[in-house]
């Protein structure tokens, strides 16, 4: 690749899905340029989007497989290594059974990937255990939006940021998260439109909203309550809507009958003015979106959570129109996508059920197998328990580090020791894959095609600018050469757009997606046909469900309360400057220099109490684990809560944190423990 | 003073590809421009500055500074041939010739100009910018420069360099003198003195900290505005170690970011999003000009394209004027 090129990529990232240009010379990588037209980044970026080459040629790549010998990984050839993969796999299957196995999929890579290792789990190794780190953050939106919507994505548009009259914020950093949609809430906000942040975090959007409600943590149910509660009691809900476009509202007004704005007032720590306020503002807007993340799924009653976001837009009327909606904000740069392709244990691509027969025959036809199994698989973080429970032998992840992004980093580290078989294939030595028995070098999304489907279902091409280092090879390459390895003649494509043709057929909400009709911005599904122009909002003459469902919860509290032991409630999350396990933002010179060492941030108040001061090196210890950190002293967050984001290895979060299951969504309780504080000598 | 017709073109930088390797201004598939290589798309010369600075020809986002291969230490080579590199507005002529003067001071910086001597800088004005709009012509900056008249390109060469290359072109007609003087004589342009007066503000001290902190707290530190901006020189440096290999590199820094400044102890003189605000927007606007006599804003506008949020240099310079003017 001789000479200066551009290619026209999509952000690895969040899920915003900004797109710009990878500026190459003679092969390597020398800066990016934002894409000027494009409808959500608009010729902006954020710092790890102007930064998003620098990691690319780092000397640290993978560049060749590696086995295991001697307790020792040691290079191999692609051969040897893929073999033994296929060889190891069959004979764990053998012994154990099909479901002896799990694969762990990444939202991180391609439509196409994603899809491909759901195709191989369910049609050459037998198994529905598949799942990806959607289990993680937006389970709860799966399980949930489905429910009460049908459908589990983002309602509508980034571009309706521009055009809500109010927007309630609850969960969700945007601006340091999803900085290009935060920054549009923040433009919003200088253009008259009305802002309510619901987090106890002192977060950019808090300083210019209208309403900052700082309730506690884990009390987004009691809280959405009271507002309803306000809503009905004032008789500011869309009654019209109600009648016409919902069902099951006397179980709602009946269940938030009691949430009157005292008794929410004491469960959640606002003041009762604060909860009238945040309803009457958010019932007056004649366009009201709500938009979230994690501080809602990743709870214990994560999807209760979601219901309650769900039943207050349909309250208001607030769904299926621009400039509204419910919009839950996908995290990775392909989660959406990950999910949309069946990289979950109980669908196929397009949420088609393997439990239903229709569905198994369809794939079963199509895929030229003789059964595909039908009962769901293992999520992933059932899988941990299953493993230590002896019911899993081995392993398949794809471009994850559950080391460092699952709960309870002790337990996990104990079960991937401890499997007979765990093989990884990513881009870097993460500490999941230094565990491993085999380690499969992989191209990072600058060297391989395929597409990535952001948070508004806008599905868009990814476009190789350089080739991978040493012998690493794109995913979908590898994960073909494995089935063929393993006797299925299935997977043979001449390229990913090939893969996407049979995603099409097999896809209804994907059946109009080609890439010959992917540029320059992509497309919105559901798109179902080769004329369809895409969607940009959803539910907009009726839910994807027929009518929007009303399902009314109960206030949980989270599993594990501060106490005498414990005092201080540990809250978890990122950082601006680095993304997730910090494989690629630890190896970016200016977000490492930005963000280098792990850091906890609480409250004058509690490091007064605790005698500690900004940097002092501290010792943070829950029931699972012990970890060392540097103060960080900010009214940032309220006192009696501290928060530790969770990129760092030196000072893994996830050391602290509970692995305690939505019974659901099987989601972990990132965002509520019980940790002490101690200042180390 | 030259003359070409568009359908001259193709053949001239034909011509000049023989010698000089080519960085042109494109039309990407996205309908973005930018100064390229004409392999990436057509050429497109009307439509004004491209939002990449044109200054990233010769002082990439990241670049090699050496490498260490077993004690053997190598800088990259020059360029195998010398660049042509056409799309300078008059404006981003002003920025190119402030970062030449930049990187030539004291300690003259072998890396950019290893990419800089040699180099032909064209521009362009005339009745090419944005919807036609007029951008007056530079009338100096450069080795040549193309002015639109609106059927044609006035070719006007200012160096050695330059006269060589379009000696071949036939000439212009005799008017053509006359309608670059009409198009040099403008009206005063607003934004330039609004920046003007932002400066004279900054200067006078009377933009009070409450400012920086409402304009910081609007800034979401994508760095976007530092790393489009011409002017903006300054870079950071890492190296990447191997085995027995060290690769040193540098890459564009912005002063958005708390690490610019951050002390090895962890002071840090500039540890508020305030400060980090009020010294970029104070760099180019009051310390510049001590320094070099001339403000380093040259009007380009591209923080302003860049921004998210609506807080470059213009916007910015709008609200001060408009609260402290």
């Amino acid at each position: 690749m001789r000479g200066m090129k551009r290619t026209l990529t999509v952000c690895p990232y969040c899920g915003t899905g900004c797109t710009f240009y990878l500026v190459s010379d003679n092969g390597r990588l020398v800066g990016l340029e934002p894409s000027t037209t494009h409808p959500v980044s608009r010729g902006g970026l954020c710092v790890k989007g102007w930064n998003a080459f620098a990691f690319v040629h780092h000397p640290d790549r993978l560049t060749t497989p590696l086995i295991r010998r001697d307790g020792v990984l040691q290079p191999a050839s692609w051969d040897e290594a893929l073999d033994l993969v296929v060889e190891k796999l069959r004979d764990i299957q053998k012994r154990h059974g099909a479901d002896a196995v799990m694969f762990a999929s990444s939202a991180k890579a391609t439509n196409e990937e994603n899809y491909l290792l759901m195709k191989l789990a369910r049609a050459v190794f037998g198994t529905n255990n598949i799942d990806h780190c959607a289990r993680l953050c937006h389970s709860s939106t799966v399980t949930g939006l489905a429910e009460t919507l049908g459908s589990g994505a983002m309602t509508n548009s980034i571009s309706c940021f521009d055009q809500a009259d109010a927007i309630l914020v609850i969960g969700s950093n945007t601006t340091e998260q999803h900085p290009l949609i935060g920054s549009r809430i923040l433009n919003a906000v200088r253009n008259g439109t009305r802002l309510i942040v619901a987090d106890n975090r002192r977060i950019r959007l808090a300083r210019h909203a209208d309403l900052h409600l700082r309730h506690k943590n884990g009390s987004d149910v009691a809280l959405l309550n009271g507002i309803m509660h306000v809503i009905i009691a004032e008789g500011l809900e869309d009654r019209t809507f109600i009648a016409t476009r919902t069902e099951n509202f006397a179980a709602l007004a009946e269940a938030v009958a009691d949430w009157s704005p005292e008794r929410t007032a004491a469960a959640t720590g606002l003041e009762a003015g604060e909860i009238i306020a945040a309803a009457r503002l958010f019932a007056a807007a004649e366009r009201g979106m709500i938009v979230y993340s994690m501080g809602i799924t990743q709870h214990s009653h994560g999807v209760d959570n979601v219901r309650c976001v769900a039943a207050l837009a349909l309250l208001t009327g607030n769904v299926g129109r621009p400039g509204t909606g419910v919009n839950p904000l996908r995290g990775q740069n392909n989660v959406q996508g990950g999910c949309d392709m069946g990289a979950l244990p109980d669908v196929y691509s397009g949420y088609q059920k393997v439990s239903d027969p229709l569905m198994r025959e369809k794939f079963v036809g199509s895929w030229g197998v003789a059964d595909l199994p039908a009962s769901p698989g293992l999520p992933l973080t059932r899988a941990m328990d299953a493993a230590s429970a002896g019911h899993l032998q081995a392993m398949f992840i794809m471009g994850e580090n559950p080391m460092l992004s699952d709960p309870d980093q002790g337990h996990a580290r104990n079960v991937l020791e401890n499997l007979e078989l765990l093989v990884v294939q990513d881009i870097f030595l993460t500490e999941t894959a230094a565990l491993a028995d085999i380690v499969l070098p992989a191209a990072c999304y600058a060297e391989k095609e395929g597409t990535f489907t952001n948070t508004e279902r806008r599905v868009q091409r990814l476009r190789k600018a350089v080739e991978p280092p040493g012998e690493a090879r794109a995913d979908w390459e590898i994960i073909c050469d494995l089935a063929e390895r393993a006797g299925y003649g299935g997977m043979r494509y001449a390229g990913p757009g090939e893969v996407m043709e049979e995603i099409a057929r097999l896809t209804p909400s994907y059946g109009g997606i080609s890439y010959d009709r992917l540029d320059p911005h992509g497309l919105q599904w559901p798109c179902p046909d080769r004329d369809h122009p895409g969607t940009p909002v959803l539910h907009l003459e009726r839910f994807t469900r027929g009518l929007g469902r009303f399902s009314p919860v109960v206030h949980r509290l989270p599993a594990e309360l501060p106490d005498d032991r414990y005092p201080l409630v540990l809250t978890t999350g990122r950082s601006y400057f680095h993304w997730h396990t910090g494989t690629m933002t630890r190896r970016t010179h200016l977000l490492e220099r930005e963000e280098p060492c792990s850091f906890i941030e609480l409250h004058p108040d509690d490091a007064a109490r605790i005698g500690v001061r900004n940097r002092d090196q501290l010792l943070v210890t829950s029931r699972r684990g012990e970890v060392r950190t540097e103060a960080r002293v900010t009214t940032m967050v309220i006192p009696g809560v501290v928060f530790m984001p969770f990129h760092f290895v030196e000072g893994a979060a996830n050391a602290l944190t509970n692995n305690v299951l939505d019974p659901e969504s099987s989601i972990p309780e990132f965002k509520v423990c019980a940790v002490r504080v101690e200042k180390l000598p | 003073m030259k003359l070409l017709t568009p359908d001259m073109l193709d053949q001239f930088f034909a011509t000049i590809a023989q010698t000089w390797e080519l960085r042109l201004p494109i039309l990407l598939p996205d309908g973005t421009r930018v100064i390229g290589s004409p392999d990436d798309g057509p050429l497109a010369l009307h439509g004004g500055a491209v939002l990449s600075k044109p200054t990233a020809a010769f002082f990439p986002q990241q670049g090699t500074v050496f490498t260490a291969d077993n004690g053997d230490l190598q800088e990259p080579p020059p360029p195998e041939r010398p660049l042509f590199v056409l799309g300078f507005t008059p404006r981003d002529l002003a920025c190119l010739r402030f970062i030449d003067r930049f990187f030539a001071d004291g300690l003259c910086d072998d890396i950019y100009f290893r990419q800089r001597r040699g180099a032909i800088v064209a521009g362009l004005s005339g009745y090419c910018g944005p919807n036609g709009a007029l951008l007056p012509p530079a009338g100096g900056d450069c080795d040549l420069e193309l002015f639109w008249e609106g059927s044609f390109w006035l070719v006007i060469p200012y160096s050695e360099a330059g006269r060589g290359i379009v000696a071949e072109l036939p000439s212009a007609p005799r008017s053509a003198g006359k309608l670059l003087k009409e198009a040099s004589s403008r009206p005063p342009d607003e934004n330039e003195s609004l920046i003007q007066r932002a400066s004279d503000l900054l200067r006078a001290d009377r933009v009070p900290d409450s400012f920086w902190e409402e304009i910081g707290d609007r800034c979401i530190a994508c760095t976007g505005c530092n790393l489009a901006c011409p002017t903006c020189t300054c870079f950071g440096v890492q190296d990447w170690r191997s085995a027995k290999k060290v690769e040193r590199s540098r890459m564009w820094d912005s002063c958005q970011l708390d690490g610019f400044m951050r002390e090895a102890g962890g002071h840090n003189p500039l540890g508020s999003e305030a400060l980090r605000t009020r010294r970029r927007i104070h760099h180019k606007l009051a310390a510049d000009p001590q320094k070099w006599g001339e403000i380093s804003c040259f009007v380009c506008g591209r923080c302003d394209a860049v921004c998210p949020t609506g807080i470059g240099i213009f916007a910015v310079a709008r609200e001060m004027v408009a609260r402290f003017g």
